[in-house]
């Protein structure tokens, strides 16, 4: 069974089109099912969603249906806040991923509010991908780890795949086992780009807001015809991550000797020392980084939540 | 080459294309001989661009058609190295963090000036997955599924093409 499963929710407006009815209904449909479809997850065993829900290019759309559905959300988060015990009691985590600052203040609070009150739960996931494209996830990372660089925590020699993935808006969440694409489009529309490289991607013709339990089972069946195939050029993949970052240490330690070592060559035995020293001080730069990301990250949420309590 | 396709990137997630490049070259060459003859195959150039030796930049005939032969590492390998670069630039304070953006990223991870992201994936073989196939490049490209690369039709090829011609992107809106 899939422990993580990104739906790419489309097919909202079709669906008011084909039922004459207005596109916000479909969009409030369309969340309808997305409740229902994390319930039927929670019931498989699957506990961890992540769902595109806002993309950056969905500003290019009418002011209208742009406030329509910033206003779905802000409602959609404040009954959130009412539902705490609730959440709590199901140990239900929710993180928004994507560029926070380009919605509106209010929203930006009130998903701030849910995302730290729901922080420590640990049974289950949601993650929303709100202002959101993966290109921009993955760019923001590369600038992370150059600010990294500007504070002195990391060296650019310690870049390596593993570390941008460290500082995509996903870091806490591993990748998705399966990507449902809904509405039978068939492109991945800039969502997860980076994370689904080894997942299984399931297209299926359903309009999201007619979703059904049998439409899920269907793509979990894909997945599991899938799973060897897939787990192979995992391993397959990580392991040649691992050899890159081993050609990367013994690099760096000869480069280090060359401009500090006193020109006589190392026996075998200290090269290895050096080696280990070299890979441990890596390892250590690394996390002292990533605790202050993510130091930044929390005081961004945690300012916008002292900010709405003030307003 | 027929239908008009100025660019052709082919990709398998073992690597096994790139390694064999030359191999690979010289059989499109024999088959491009063998369905347009002489004089066909010496009005339409293919080029093949061999990743990283990219030649220089070049007027692009409206007969010539482009191959590129892409492995793994051309994915995530490539933006991790784009990624170094950057920061490497930040370390000598060529730049700063706050410089780097998308298109930054962007324009590091073109091929070439000339060669546009895919917008169409004819995907071989059973496993439904990218294989780790270019992942910043195909955020809008169609994927279409064929059972085998083994003996596959003309037909095969144009009836995806005709299902690609009636996708409709909205970008966004």
């Amino acid at each position: 069974m899939p422990k993580h499963v990104a739906f790419i929710m489309d097919g909202n407006r079709r669906y008011a089109r084909k039922r004459q009815v207005e596109r916000q209904e479909g969009h409030t449909q369309g969340f309808d099912k997305l409740a229902e479809t994390l319930r039927w997850c929670l019931n498989l065993n699957i506990h961890e969603v992540t769902v595109y829900a806002f993309s950056i290019e969905n500003f290019k759309r009418s002011k209208d249906e742009v406030d329509g559905l910033m206003e779905l959300a802000k409602q959609k988060f404040i009954r959130l806040l009412d539902e705490q015990e609730n959440l709590k009691k199901h140990g239900v985590c929710i993180r928004v991923l994507g560029d926070l600052t380009l919605l509106p203040l209010d929203l930006q609070q009130h998903i701030a509010r849910a995302v730290v009150a729901t922080r420590t739960h640990n049974k289950c996931f949601l993650n929303v991908c709100f202002a959101y494209t993966s290109r921009h996830e993955i760019a923001n990372a590369v600038r992370e780890m150059a600010w990294g660089v500007e504070q002195g925590l990391i060296k650019s020699s310690d870049v390596s795949e593993a570390l941008l993935s460290q500082c995509l808006y996903s870091s806490n969440s591993p990748n998705p086992d399966l990507l449902i694409r809904t509405s039978g489009e068939v492109r991945l529309s800039d969502f997860l780009l980076w994370q689904t490289s080894h997942s299984c991607l399931v297209f299926q013709s359903v309009l999201w807001p007619e979703y059904s339990f049998w439409n899920l089972c269907d793509a979990i069946l894909q997945y599991q015809l899938n799973y060897r195939p897939l787990q192979k050029a995992r391993d397959q993949h990580r392991e040649g991550q691992t050899l890159q970052q081993h050609e990367a240490d013994r690099a760096g330690v000869a480069d280090l000797l060359q401009h500090h070592g006193n020109g006589k060559p190392l026996d075998a035995q200290k090269r290895q020392e050096a080696l280990l020293n070299y890979t441990a001080s890596r390892e250590e730069r690394v996390q002292d980084f990533l605790g202050a990301l993510q130091h930044k990250r929390d005081s961004f949420l945690t300012d916008l939540t002292s900010q709405a309590a003030l307003a | 080459m027929a239908v008009g396709i100025s660019y052709v990137s082919v990709y398998d997630n073992h690597g096994v294309f790139r390694r064999n490049n030359s191999r690979l070259m010289d059989e499109i060459l024999k088959q491009q001989q063998e369905l347009l003859g002489l004089e066909g195959s010496k009005q339409h150039s293919v080029e093949f661009l061999n990743n990283g030796t990219d030649k220089q930049d070049h007027q692009v005939l409206s007969c010539q058609s482009v191959v590129n032969v892409l492995s793994p590492d051309d994915g995530k390998l490539r933006i991790v190295q784009a990624a170094q670069q950057l920061c490497r630039a930040v370390e000598q304070m060529e730049k700063t963090s706050k410089d780097i953006n998308v298109t930054v990223l962007d324009s590091l991870l073109r091929e070439s000036k000339s060669t546009p992201d895919p917008d169409l994936v004819l995907k071989f073989g059973p496993v439904e997955s990218t294989l780790g196939f270019l992942p910043w490049h195909i955020r809008l490209t169609e994927f279409i599924s064929l059972p085998s690369h083994v003996d596959v039709s003309y037909e095969d090829l144009f009836s995806a093409l005709q299902h690609y011609a009636s996708c409709e992107q909205r970008l966004g809106k």
